[in-house]
This record gives C-alpha cells, structure tokens and sequence, in this order.
C-alpha cells in the first residue's frame, strides 16, 4: 500500500517563538485509520491545520495524496474532508441545509448533493432531526451532523481533530462506529487526533504518541503496548495459603513469565504474552488439584506506553466527566 | 463560473440568517423608524420659520434622506460582527478547506450586506410615503437612492469588515460602529438644512463623507437629478470604498493565509 500522508521534519514556529511542531516525520497508507496520540497543547491541533492548508508551515515537506502541500493546496481541499475541534454547525441553518451547504462549497451540482445529504443523515442518524435548526441540536448531534458535511463531498482523506472531546460516553460510541463503518466500507483513510486513550487504542491501527511538538512514539496500540513488556495475570486460588507455593513452583518454569509476586488476590504473574499463557498456567494448576477461584489479566495501556516515554500520564481535560475504562486495562484487548 | 456561483452560496447563507433571526432586523430598523416617526414631529414647525428648510418642503421630506442615510450607515456597521462570529465559531475555517473561492467569502458578504441596506431603505421610503413624503424623480430616482445607499454601504461595511479581522471583537466591532457613526451624522447636514449650520459645524462637514453622500439622496427624493451634486458623491463613495476595501483585503489575505 502507498502513502497517502507524507510528512517530512515538519517544524511549525508560531510568532511568538513557540515551537508548537518540532521536527516530526511520520507517514499514513491508503486506507489506514491513523491517529496522533497527546495530550493538549501537544501540537495534535497544529500538525492538523498545516495538512489541511489552513497554517503555513515553517519547514518541512509535507505530500497528501501524492500532492504538494505548498504547490497543490487547492488539489488537496478537493480530496479531504475536515471536522475541527469546535463544532461549526451554523445554528441558523437546519441540518439538511448546513450538509447541503458544505456541497456547494465543493462545487457538487444540485441533483448529486439532494442524495448524497439524505444518504449522510441517514449514516450519522439525523433524519429526524434534518429540518430543524442546528441551533437546537444537542452537542452529541451537532458532532453528528458536522461529521456527515466533512463528508459530503465523499473525501479520500478524513481528518479528525479531537472529535469527541466533550461528549458523553454515549455520544461518542456513536460516533466511533459511524467512523469505523467508513474507514471499513468505504475505505476512507482517517487521521484523527485524541486524547483520549481508549479512543486512540480502540480507532487506530496505527498511531503516533506526540508530547511537547515531538513524536516520542509510534506503532500500533499493540506493538507500543508490547514495548512496555509485560502484562500481569493475576490469580486467586481457593486456599491461596496452602496452595501458593506449589503454584508458585509450577508457574516458574513456564516460558515467557519474568516475575511472580504475592499480590491481593494470591497471586501476579508478569509475563510477555500472558493470553497465551493463561491456558497452560489452568492447566497445571488443575493437574496439580489447585483449586482455581478467578483469573484476570491485563496488558499495558498505552497510557503506560506514554508515561514510559514522557514520564508522565495524558490527562484527558474531561475525564471525570466522561469516565472510560484505561485503554485495555480491563479485560485486556489484544 | 466558480466565483459566482459560490458568492451566491455565501450570499443566501447570509440572508438565511438575517431572515430568521428577525429580531435583529427589528433593531436594527427600528432605530431609523423611531426617527421617521417621532424625531420629525419635533422639528415639525421648522417649516413654519422661512428660510430654513427649502420652500414648500416639510421636515419629514427634508430629513428622509438623513434618515435612510443612518440605516445604511447603522446596518453596514454591524457587518464586521457576521466575520467575527464566523471566525469565533470555525466556520471561516470551515469553508477555507474547501476549494470554496476565497474571493467569493467576502463578495457574498457585501452582497448580502447591500441587499440588506437596499431593502430596508426600501421599508423606510415606504413608510415616509404613507406619512407624506415622496421621493419626486420617481421610479428611477428611487433606483438611483438604492444604488447610492448601497454603494455607500459597501464602504463602510469594509470599516466594520477590516475591524471585525483586526481584533476579533464584535464588541470592539459595536463601540466602533458607535463612535463613527452619531458624530459623521451630526457633522453634515442629515438631519440639519446646512444653511442652519455653525459655521465650524459647515466647513468640518465639507471633509465628511457623509455630507456628499446625504446631499445627493436629499436632491433625488426633493429635488430632482442634480448631476452636479449626485456625481461627486458617488465620487467621494468611490474615494471611501477604495481605501475601506484595501483595509478589509489586507486585513483578509492575512485571515485565510
């Protein structure tokens, strides 16, 4: 597959001497659900408005879709759609008017936007709503239907820029399917940037990590994960007292375990690989007549793949508002 | 052509707006009606003293076009408030990402803002007809009014415009509006016959846009076309809107790059 983001040393310097990007180089294939994973004030914001023309950049070269960033912007705003981190949804319009709006704005002929803006309320859900006006929406449903105008023109490239900061947890699975649908059925390739864990682990195939204008780190939620080495298997047994140190010996000799600890539960086993491990830690233990009361395990999240890289942890601006489980710490998601 | 079709995207954006939040087309008129209907009952009896107003001229008559003047002048104000509010909200971001025509951001804009002026001076001449004043060149002269209200307010929507970008303030846009406009209307001869005038109120008048501007509507609803008068003010419009366009392009280019 080929790259349809190239970005090269790019370097934004704002007037007042902040370095919002620093050098960064990173690159997004065809079709790929790509993220950028920060905090605020990272530069999530900045490296997205210099990829959709809207901020000069001061150095770098940057390639969408095999256009020049510099030579080729009015290529590039033909093939892209955007939803920026406000919600611009103009209160006077209705919601069928602001997409058709939006339509217009991409020179679509009347007869092609009529169906395609009845096609877009229907995908985010809005039919119902579609004659009212945008001031009247809730903010789940402004995000909504700011998401179908970033679409209308049917882009190659969607970008996302924190697009569900500020929703509730329900809202925002909504939203997480609707973009998971067209990254799958309609091949978009989205680059979206978050700071919400769970976002950026469930979403992105393939993600970057960027603190302080800098990428510290990249890969897939899993391979970053796997970076920080092992997951934790914790086990609790019937008679831990009794049966401990059996297990204990048992559990030693398996491949891949690096440590066990007396824990809460029982037990911790740290291991690399531990899903593949759990099988074969039941079956010795059950070999042995130890009685097993629970088994859980979980792998790093990636907020621990950022505390290894910046030493310190994303705090999400409303994580108290909208509580999410840590990225794969429950349950662990491999 | 592209230019067009998207002006006028823009353009019905914009009138979608204004015609669904009337209550600011109420304000925004209600200030001129208030003077059509009760600032010239108290100047009424200026007719009755000779030498002051035109003969056989009545206040309401002579004051209309002072009148149409300010509701150009107050409604071309407040457009530097429409960018502010599509800058705050992201919308101008919106649109900068689509291969919209830049150009065509602004000439919707002031299309839309010149539209705006010609209807409601079109309100208020109806309403000074029903309460005695006619405009006497007719039809053509009433066109010829549109047009010199709304050239005029072009300019001076292009003083709200370049402000409205400068400090993406709508309050900083208001107190502006505020400040230019009562003192430009009581430095010429809108209200006033300028024969009534003080002498320094007179020669400060001679430098104020608005003076020409005035005079010229003034001959076309009283006294016929004056060339002589009609001309230089479209003149002096002309003077105005190349200097407030410069300041709003400027002021623009930096915005969209």
């Amino acid at each position: 597959m080929s790259d349809i983001i190239k970005v090269e040393n790019l370097v934004e310097v704002y007037s007042d001497g902040t370095k919002a990007v620093d050098d960064i180089s990173f690159s997004v294939q065809e079709g790929e659900f790509f993220g950028f994973l920060g905090p605020n004030g990272a530069g999530k914001s900045t490296t997205i408005k210099i990829l959709t023309t809207l901020l000069r950049k001061t150095s770098g070269t940057v390639t969408v879709a095999g256009y020049d960033l510099e030579k080729q912007a009015a290529d590039i705003r033909k093939i892209i759609g955007v939803q920026s981190q406000e919600t611009t949804v103009d209160g006077d319009l209705t919601g069928r008017e602001n997409i058709a709006l939006q339509g217009h704005f991409h020179q679509m002929n009347g007869d092609e936007i009529k169906k395609r803006v009845n096609e877009l309320l229907n995908l985010v859900g809005l039919e119902e709503a579609a004659d009212r006006r945008g001031r009247n929406y809730s903010g789940g449903m402004k995000k909504r239907l700011d998401l179908a105008t970033a679409l209308v023109h049917k882009p190659k490239i969607l970008f996302l820029d924190e697009p569900t900061t500020g929703l509730d947890p329900q809202s925002r699975a909504a939203i997480w399917t609707y973009l998971e649908k067209l990254n799958k059925e309609e091949g978009i390739t989205i680059f979206l940037t978050t700071q919400y864990l769970e976002e950026a682990d469930k979403l992105c195939k393939r993600l970057s990590i960027i603190d302080s204008g800098k990428i510290v780190a990249s890969g897939s939620p899993i391979e970053l994960k796997r970076e920080i080495g092992a997951d934790s298997i914790r086990i609790s047994l019937e008679s831990c007292q009794k049966d401990s140190p059996n297990a204990k010996d048992l559990i030693k000799t398996m491949t891949g375990v690096t440590e066990i600890i007396d824990s809460e539960e029982c037990l911790t086993v740290y291991a690399k690989n531990a899903g593949l491990l759990i099988a074969d830690i039941v079956r010795a233990l059950d070999s042995s007549d130890i009685r097993i009361a629970s088994v859980t395990f979980s792998s790093p999240s990636l907020d621990d793949v950022f505390m290894k890289h910046t030493g310190r942890r994303i705090r999400a601006e409303d994580f108290v508002k909208a509580p999410s489980t840590m990225g794969g710490r429950f349950g662990g998601r491999r | 052509m592209t230019l067009l079709s998207d002006t006028r995207y823009i353009f019905i954006r914009y009138l979608q707006k204004l015609v669904r939040t009337p209550i600011l087309l109420f304000f925004s008129l209600f200030q001129p009606i208030l003077f059509l209907v009760l600032f010239t009952q108290l100047l009424s009896r200026l007719s009755n003293f000779p030498g002051i107003l035109p003969t056989g001229v009545s206040y309401l008559e002579f004051a209309a076009a002072g009148i149409v003047m300010q509701n150009a002048f107050g409604s071309a104000l407040q457009s530097g408030n429409s960018i502010v509010a599509d800058i705050d909200s992201g919308f101008l971001q919106k649109m900068l990402v689509t291969p919209l025509s830049r150009p065509a951001i602004l000439l919707g804009r002031l299309s839309s803002d010149a539209f705006r002026v010609v209807i409601q001076t079109a309100i208020i001449l109806v309403l000074a007809y029903a309460l005695g004043a006619h405009v006497t060149t007719g039809v053509i002269g009433i066109l010829l009014i549109f047009f010199t209200l709304a050239f005029f307010g072009l300019a001076w929507s292009g003083i709200s415009l370049a402000i409205g970008m400068k400090t993406r303030s709508s309050e900083t846009v208001f107190a502006i509006g505020g400040v230019i406009t009562f003192p430009l209307l009581f430095l010429s001869p809108a209200l006033f016959p300028i024969s009534f005038l003080p002498t320094w109120v007179k020669d400060v008048s001679m430098f104020n846009p608005v003076s020409y501007c005035v005079t010229a509507t003034r001959a076309l609803m009283i006294n016929g076309y004056i060339w002589s008068t009609i001309l230089p003010a479209w003149g002096v419009i002309g003077l105005v809107a190349l200097v407030t366009m410069s300041a709003t392009l400027y002021q623009f280019r930096k915005v969209v790059s």
